[in-house]
């Protein structure tokens, strides 16, 4: 009797293996991604969330399967170096973290796992500490901010023709989380674009010390409406300088997801970077046992910088024709962002500017940045994948400082 | 019928339908029944929440629990978690039983670790390790200590309500982070973020987690003996029934109301040092996250005792810690992870409330307690 069970009960195992072995044709790998927030932000936290299934998708045709093992809502010191070791442990061959304050924890953990990989998304440790085993990654999006600055500065273009506003009114409004050279980049990016089409445009920017605080962004937004701006956008988390222009009745343009349904009526276009590459460039290196890139930055011509669909019933006409255009030309190369014939810094144009700071002052030391005319941002291998254009050009005024 | 009978009628008629009495003479047995039935209250209850969003209850708990102590890693963390929380417990007892409200404790573990963090950005180099951790654990504790004090000194000299002063005292503190986090003390500009601390000012690990585990369990029998078998407790124990008694027996209730927020204080410094030094290795503005309020329902469920103190702060971090994997694995958005939490300590309270107190239902014809 007793061997006439454990004979059935080898069967059975067996043929419950062979099922296992049956459905998943590839092999699974196991991702972490630790979130600064979740999804219900609707926008930094949930633009990583959905790369996680399109990435999925993509991973599954080249017959990877990925199990991801996603933790919220840790923004920062030991809770996040716990949950590094804790997907380390379960298993993770890489684990990416989501946010910029994450890093220190990050690579407190990464030394005791060499066969782990981290990524710190959006920051800047990995080219400087002795580790293989860490990364950083970014995008252009400064691309996608010169883009969405192109569509602005036709509206305002648009006011100025109608007679809504005078030309020294296009005055745009730019809600920052700090006065820090991401943030600085993309604002710069984004006058840059919409002066391309709206020669008279200035800018105004308002820092307000956090990456997501609602309140303080729609009392930022508010502000610079009242000082006479009639564009709004934005480096931060939430959908209240949207809804705040539209209640002032100006305009907005957004940052990391389509904010028209927040504000139909002011919200043009928003410009968000895709996660996917990336991830699919991590996750199958990986699973094919290859080491990837330390860095990584890529735009608008690989995919990682996309724009959302514009909003017709506002921008002004012809926006569409001219946004494709941009894009075509700074995906060919043809058109640079940051051409430092199109911008001065004190009345002087620009001929030299440091990128990286390798003895640990905060002060860049190292690595010039401007060649042929152009100021190359997040440029690797040579340079770095974050941000690093901190210069204070003409035509941008800061209403407040750092924090 | 005559006005005064009607008067009389009409009060029976506003009567409620309850009444509470105080009990006395409840036995421990019963007192630990009615608590293990609240227990499983919340449990069911909890189950039931997880049931209407559309999760199996089994396993919700059992990510709860494996989350929290199902690894080895886990339980660390877990136990990181109730340091913090059992050690700011112990800190607001004695105010408590004085009856002098410090929900400041946020603002004092803050201040601590801006104090323990001051010696660990400028003397990490020059200084041995356990001189520096000494010196931070002193500066942390005298910064929390003296933040406490200043409520104490106004509630002392000019009658102030310490319950909105000690509040106040923590968005000032926090603000003062924020702007060390941004200004003097940042790292890299813009970054916001003070540079992680030398190994030298790192507190160091037994089994595995920074030793602010034995500190805290220290602290419990510490102050289990300092409110029971001193004269400091004694003296507290009495202003806390009256202050009016106290001032007879010839006490300086000034000079106790600023010596036991002091030391209350200095507590929580010592947190706020253990905090930033062993578990964060920088200051950050959320370097209390909430535990100086959360301390405060430890407390009070533990009614004031070190000892249930310390199953109280483990059984929060374990929830805390397993909502964690409830939200990775379930989906569970952490709102929810709140709400169970919640459930517990509602269920905890009205057990407290239920075995000091009986309910008497009011009989519409004699109003008489029903047993």
């Amino acid at each position: 009797m007793k061997k006439l069970i454990c004979a059935l009960l080898a069967v059975v195992m067996l043929a419950a293996l062979c099922a296992c072995g049956g459905s998943g044709s590839g092999e699974t790998i196991k991702v972490g991604l630790i979130c600064i927030g979740d999804e219900n932000d609707q926008g930094y936290t949930y633009n990583f969330v959905r790369a996680t299934e399109t990435a999925s998708a993509e991973l599954k045709k080249q017959g990877i399967n990925v199990e991801w093992i996603i933790k919220y809502n840790l923004i920062e010191g030991d809770p996040v170096a716990v949950a590094n070791e804790e997907l380390a442990e379960e298993g993770c061959a890489v684990i990416f973290n989501n946010s910029y304050g994450q890093e220190p924890a990050m690579l407190r953990v990464a030394p005791n796992y060499p066969n782990v990989q981290f990524v710190g998304c959006t920051n800047e440790g990995s080219w400087k500490d002795d580790l293989d085993n860490t990364h950083n990654a970014f995008a252009h999006i400064y691309e996608g901010r010169y883009v969405a600055g192109v569509a602005a500065g036709m509206k305002l273009q648009q006011m100025i023709d109608e007679g809504t506003i005078t030309a020294d009114g296009a005055i745009i409004g730019y809600v920052g989380a700090y006065s820090f050279a991401e943030v600085v980049s993309g604002y710069t990016a984004y006058y840059l674009g919409a002066k391309s089409v709206c020669p008279s445009v200035t800018m105004k920017v308002q820092f307000v010390g956090s990456w997501s605080d609602a309140t303080l962004e729609a009392n930022a937004a508010q502000a610079l409406i009242d000082q006479g701006c009639v564009m709004i956008s934005q480096h931060s988390d939430n959908t209240t300088p949207a809804t705040t222009a539209e209640k002032a009745g100006v305009f907005h343009t957004g940052y990391n997801a389509d904010m028209i349904s927040a504000a139909p009526k002011a919200s043009i276009i928003s410009t968000r970077i895709d996660w996917t590459n990336y991830f699919v460039y991590a996750i199958s290196s990986v699973a094919a046992g290859k080491n990837f890139d330390a860095d990584y930055s890529h735009g608008m011509k690989d995919g990682d910088v996309v724009m959302t669909d514009l909003n017709k019933d506002i921008a002004a006409p012809g926006t569409q024709e001219k946004l494709d255009e941009v894009i075509k030309a700074i995906s060919d190369g043809s058109l640079n962002v940051f051409d430092t014939s199109k911008f001065t810094v004190g009345g002087q144009s620009v001929t030299t500017a440091l990128a990286i700071d390798t003895d640990g002052d905060f002060v860049p030391d190292q690595g010039e940045a401007v060649w042929d005319g152009v100021f190359h941002e997040s440029e690797y291998p040579g340079l770095m994948s974050a941000p690093y254009f901190n210069l204070a050009i003409d035509g941008i005024t800061r209403l407040n400082e750092a924090y | 019928m005559t006005a005064s009978q009607t008067k009389a009628s009409n009060r029976r008629k506003r009567e409620p339908l309850f009444h509470l009495a105080k009990r006395t003479d409840i036995n421990p047995k019963r007192a630990w029944m009615v608590r293990g039935i609240s227990f499983l209250a919340a449990i069911v209850i909890g189950g039931l929440i997880f049931l209407i969003i559309g999760n199996n209850p089994f396993s919700a708990y059992g990510y709860i629990v494996s989350g929290a102590l199902g690894k080895k890693v886990a339980i660390r963390q877990t136990v990181k978690f109730a340091i913090p929380l059992l050690g700011t417990a112990l800190a607001i007892a004695p105010c408590f039983k004085m009856r002098f409200w410090n929900i400041g404790a946020e603002g004092q573990i803050t201040a601590g670790a801006i104090g323990a963090t001051f010696f660990a950005l400028n003397y990490a180099n020059t200084m041995p390790k356990p001189l520096l951790l000494l010196v931070m654990a002193v500066g942390g504790a005298l910064c929390g200590g003296i933040w406490a004090l200043i409520p104490a000194v106004f509630k002392a000299k000019w009658g102030t309500n310490e319950t909105l002063f000690t509040l106040m005292m923590n968005y000032i503190v926090i603000g003062l982070v924020k702007y060390l986090q941004g200004g003097p003390w940042e790292g890299k500009p813009g970054s916001q973020i003070i540079p992680d601390f030398s190994q030298n000012a790192v507190l160091p690990k037994v089994f595995g987690v920074h030793c602010g585990w034995i500190i805290v369990l220290l602290l419990v029998i510490f102050i289990y003996v300092y409110m029971n078998y001193t004269k400091h407790g004694y003296e507290i124990a009495v202003i806390g029934d009256s202050v009016n008694t106290a001032r007879y027996a010839g006490m300086d209730v000034a000079l106790i109301t600023m010596r036991t927020m002091f030391m209350s204080g200095a507590i929580c410094g010592l947190v706020g040092f253990m905090v930033c030094s062993g578990a964060n290795m920088t200051l950050y503005h959320s370097v209390a996250d909430g535990v100086g309020f959360t301390a405060i329902t430890v407390a009070w469920l533990a009614q004031l005792n070190p000892f249930a103190m310390m199953a109280i702060s483990l059984l929060l971090a374990i929830l805390d810690k397993g909502a964690g994997d409830l939200q990775t694995y379930m989906k569970v958005p952490t709102s929810i992870a709140d709400i169970i939490t919640g459930i517990f300590l509602f269920c905890m309270l009205a057990s407290e409330f239920f075995i000091n107190y009986r309910i008497i239902i009011n009989h519409e014809s004699s109003g008489e307690a029903s047993k």
